[in-house]
């Protein structure tokens, strides 16, 4: 069983992240789950969303989760909140910051001694799709960390997944995939 | 109406108009359509009145609000003229004789008893007050 | 037809809501009245979106009120059209006393009910509240664990309710968020079989029937009233229980999905059970079957089809069981809970010899962990090895504070 954790602000994308990719991975015959925390959100308010990966059927509806990843899409949660609960001696953390890795781990001392990557995947979306919703990039650099799938092949499925999107936007989506791919740290 | 057991009815809260299909109801007068025995025009309400309209036709102007106003329908009228009243379903409650607007009123409430005939006979004169 | 088909793949990636959704598309819902409430709006959301994307011949009257919707939904029930809609909690409460009408007259509505807690306080998340609340206006009820269920008991409920020997509603529950909006892999089938497995709606009694005019919604009073109710629970015990058995069967030849009205996990040769509904179920056989490779007799029951309650098939799964644990995940309000109660009547009168005790659980999305559960079959493996309920017969899980045991 592969569980990761989103912390994500309600608008940047994250129950739309996890259920793309949740949706990709479906395709190699694995199962998947996708779900998410709101309680009556708001845009901006802090958010968790979850995703569970497995070679059997999901049937485990608990919230609590021990994360293989953590994926931190907006830059100060990782700094006012306390991204690492229940976590995990393996647990993987990719965050988005302007931060190097090593001046993250300093304003955050939670993270030291943990298995941190960064990636800034707002400037990134800022940069391609032109808002700053960093839920795609991040899983380009979830595929360069994981290796999970040759990233090919989840650009391609993630262009199917984002079909009712316009044109421009998808292939601005595929860029911003891979950049973050080639950047993250 | 006859009481039927829990078994022996169609279900829902569900009451039919007429035995069988009728497909020109507008076109068939109410003494030929095959009204359902739960069809309230099988339903005599001819014991409710004390008193009765008794409708005088040398004054009718067939301006028809008798017809209208009547809330149980039972002004009966053919071709757009006042021909008489339903007795199984009138009332008695006198608003065809409120709303009648000739002088003398065409319609007049007298006791359910009361002979018609003896009182067409003395039907009141023209009020020349008015 | 003058509507477009939709292409699906074999695995879609659906939540609950989406997976409702695409039933009631593929079923051709004729009608749907609705007034949105979280988490079931995109149910309700999703055929309007279908409908404007002429994916759907149909009509989407969007009213003032839950109230409003049922009654929407009563009048174009009675006017002949299939009929469906979505509510949760508080509108689930406005709408609650147009669900009686709508079952006293015998109109066969789909109503998907996506599971939320009843304020105060003012609560978004699951529990099953609201399912309660409704339990007997006299509609058939069935429960959803998981997307994919969501999906196939929509149609199974439109197969029995549209029946002309049953001619009653049908509500599918499912748990807010946890089905609703979590995506799962969900098996798909293709339009034309889904169309074809419901079939097309045949009218009874319907006011759109010129040559037959009804009247429908009637007044009775001590005279005819309770004959009307006892039909309605007649057809409810007699004719249902073998309709569902039968949309069941039918459902499984056509997918391979086997549904039941009470659905057993690792009962065989189990000392002690978990009886549940929801997705509580799913999480309590992941934990079954790790405690089962652990050598421990243990399994669970979900309830699958809430009413007509499988008091019979309740009866006999349970009855050579030695500890059952009711979960309840409804505040009782002053009583024991509903399955605690129900699960009482199917053995009382009966030899069975059954510990057993009722838990109060996940209120306003309260999480019911795996830790939870191993906890609670160890309590139910202490009254076994005693012989007798060791603690009071209804407790709480997962409250913070002094614990709470009554009864």
């Amino acid at each position: 069983m592969l569980e990761i954790r989103w912390h994500s602000r309600a608008g940047q994308g994250a129950v739309t992240g996890a259920k793309g990719l949740a949706d990709v991975i479906s395709t190699t015959g694995k199962h998947v789950q996708a779900f998410a925390f709101y309680g009556s959100a708001k845009r901006g308010a802090s958010m968790t969303a979850y995703n569970r990966v497995d070679d059997e059927v999901i049937m485990n509806h608990e919230k609590y989760m021990k994360p293989d990843y953590v994926f931190v899409i907006d830059p100060a949660l990782a700094i006012t909140t306390d991204v690492t609960i229940n976590h995990k001696d393996t647990t993987k953390y990719i965050v988005t910051t302007h931060l190097s890795t090593q001046d993250l781990i300093k304003a955050q001392p939670k993270f030291v001694g943990k298995e941190v990557y960064t990636v800034d995947c707002i400037q990134i979306a800022l940069d391609t799709i032109g808002r700053p919703i960093p839920n795609t990039p991040m899983l380009g650099a979830f595929m360069k960390i994981s290796g999970m799938y040759d990233i090919e092949f989840f650009k391609e499925n993630m262009n199917r997944v984002l079909a009712k999107l316009p044109q421009k936007i998808i292939d601005a989506n595929m860029v911003a995939i891979q950049r973050a791919y080639d950047e993250v740290k | 109406m006859e009481y039927k057991g829990w078994d022996e009815f169609e279900i829902g809260a569900m009451l039919r108009s007429f035995d069988g299909a009728i497909d020109d109801i507008a076109g068939t007068a109410q003494a030929d359509r095959k009204y359902s025995e739960n069809n309230s025009y099988k339903a005599s309400v001819a014991d409710w009145r004390v008193l009765k309209p008794v409708f005088n036709k040398d004054y009718c102007i067939d301006c028809q609000f008798c017809w209208i106003f009547c809330p149980d329908v039972s002004i009966i009228a053919r071709d757009k003229k006042m021909i008489g009243i339903d007795m199984d379903h009138c009332k008695g409650c006198g608003i065809c004789v409120e709303v009648c607007p000739t002088n003398p009123k065409s319609l007049l409430m007298f006791l359910d008893h009361a002979d018609s005939e003896a009182e067409l006979a003395a039907w009141p004169e023209k009020d020349e007050e008015e | 037809m003058a509507f477009d088909k939709m292409e699906l793949r074999d695995i879609e990636v659906w939540d609950g809501n989406h997976a409702a959704a695409q039933a009631l598309r593929q079923c051709q819902v004729d009608v749907i009245c609705a007034y949105p409430i979280t988490p079931s709006t995109p149910i309700v959301e999703g055929y309007a979106q279908f409908k404007a994307d002429n994916y759907i011949e149909g009509e989407y009257v969007l009213v003032e009120s839950e109230h409003a919707a049922m009654s929407g939904c009563i009048g174009a029930s009675a006017a002949g059209g299939r009929v469906a809609t979505a509510t949760s909690s508080q509108g689930l409460a406005l709408m609650v006393e147009t669900l009686y009408q709508a079952a006293g007259m015998r109109l066969p509505i789909i109503l998907n009910i996506v599971n939320r807690a009843l304020a105060a306080p003012l609560n978004v998340n699951g529990d099953h509240s609201d399912m309660y609340l409704c339990r007997d206006s006299g509609w058939i009820q069935f429960d959803a664990f998981s997307p994919q269920e969501a999906y196939d008991l929509n149609m199974i409920a439109f197969r029995v309710s549209e029946d002309h020997d049953v001619r009653i509603p049908s509500i599918i529950n499912q748990d807010g968020f946890l089905t609703s909006h979590t995506a799962q892999g969900v098996h798909t089938i293709t339009d034309d079989v889904v169309y074809n497995f419901v079939g097309t709606f045949k009218p009874m009694n319907d006011m759109l029937d010129f040559e037959h005019p009804v009247t429908h919604g009637v007044q009775t009073e001590e005279d005819w009233h309770f004959e009307h109710k006892a039909r309605q629970h007649n057809d409810m015990m007699t004719v249902v229980p073998d309709k569902i058995e039968n949309a069941f069967s039918d459902f499984e030849k056509l997918t391979g999905r086997k549904y039941n009205k009470v659905e057993c996990y690792d009962m065989d040769g189990a000392d002690i059970a978990i009886v549940c509904m929801g997705t509580s179920v799913e999480t309590v056989r992941e934990v079954v079957s790790e405690m089962r490779k652990d050598g421990l007799k243990v399994g669970v029951v979900g309830l699958r089809v809430v009413r007509p309650f499988p008091f019979a098939e309740i009866g006999d799964t349970l009855k050579d069981i030695k500890a059952v644990a009711a979960l309840d995940r409804s505040a009782p309000g002053g009583a024991a809970g509903m399955l605690f109660n129900e699960i009482s009547g199917s053995l009382f009168n009966t030899d069975s010899k059954m510990l057993l005790s009722g838990f109060i659980y996940g209120l306003g999305g309260r999480d019911l962990t795996k830790a939870n559960i191993r906890d609670l079959y160890k309590e139910l493996q202490a009254n076994v090895d005693a012989g007798k309920v060791l603690t009071k017969q209804q407790q709480f899980i997962g409250v913070r504070g002094p614990k709470l045991a009554y009864l």
